[in-house]
């Protein structure tokens, strides 16, 4: 069952290549560039995951996962969090967010996946 | 002091772009002797990041558009015929700008002087010059990526 996946970045770039990472596997995708395109992105779409920036403008990702586990409908949500920061402060907060996980840019295909893969279950495209 | 931080940045800058570089375009960024980028009068892409906190400054990042094209190819997965236009290769350049400084930006607040990250912005031309204000230092870091170069130059306040 292919599963669907929200990317928010304010990055076009990141977003096309998050979704480059899952191009074997069956997945959706829907995207937004900023927390309040997210917020309304998830209310609409019911993703099986998130994968979240956290410096964006008009609304950024601390306040968009706040919000998001203050929605009865989407607090469950698993959310990966991204971030071009990686000093220990930094990561000890996202830590606190109640984040599946994180990743660090710049970052590899493979970790993406691989962090991904055990938050949902990921299957391959069929074969055409 | 303030010679010892910019060294200490310069430093983290020359690890940082390696990093970048190697992860996200599987390329090779070798510090190299100085080149005059503009010496051939290509068209140049600059992304810029700035740092404001404990320390105070600002990055470019220049390549040739040329390059700046390459590296979108590389980054995005996609041929350069497929590239429209300039807005997916300015965006590149500045995320790329943006994760050379966030890396450098992290280091800085692990070793006890805070600050935090401007948003990337992006300039083009064929004849432009990064020249600091009477109050900052100007250094500069050249690489080689292959056949093509990338110039980092760092404009940074002395500390308080």
């Amino acid at each position: 069952m292919s599963k669907k996946i929200l990317t928010v970045d304010d990055s076009k770039t990141i977003r096309m290549i998050i979704q480059r990472a899952f191009r074997a596997h069956d997945c959706a995708f829907c995207e937004a560039g900023n927390g309040e395109e997210g917020l309304a992105a998830a209310a609409r779409e019911k993703p099986d995951l998130i994968i979240l920036d956290i410096t964006m403008p008009v609304m950024d990702g601390i306040t968009m996962l706040t919000k998001l586990r203050q929605d009865p409908e989407l607090k469950v949500t698993p959310v990966i969090m991204l971030s071009a920061e990686s000093g220990r402060d930094s990561i000890a907060k996202i830590a606190q967010l109640g984040i599946s996980d994180y990743l660090i840019k710049p970052f590899k295909e493979e970790q993406l996946l691989e962090k991904a893969g055990k938050v949902i279950p990921l299957t391959l495209k069929a074969a055409a | 002091m303030t010679t010892n931080l910019t060294n200490e940045v310069l430093d983290l800058l020359n690890g940082s772009v390696t990093e970048v570089f190697n992860t996200m375009f599987s390329l090779e960024a070798k510090p190299a002797a100085p080149h005059d980028l503009q010496a051939s009068g290509e068209t140049l892409v600059a992304g810029s990041v700035g740092f404001i906190g404990d320390v105070n400054g600002v990055v470019y990042l220049q390549v040739t558009a040329a390059f700046a094209r390459v590296l979108a190819s590389l980054m995005l997965g996609m041929s350069e015929d497929e590239i429209e236009g300039d807005e997916m290769v300015n965006d590149v350049v500045g995320e790329v700008s943006n994760m050379i400084v966030g890396a450098v930006k992290s280091r800085l607040c692990d070793s006890g002087s805070s600050c935090v990250l401007t948003i990337p912005s992006i300039v083009r031309g064929s004849s432009f010059h990064v020249e600091p204000t009477g109050s900052s230092n100007r250094r500069a870091l050249s690489f080689q990526c292959g056949a093509d170069h990338l110039l980092v130059e760092l404009l940074m306040k002395p500390s308080k």
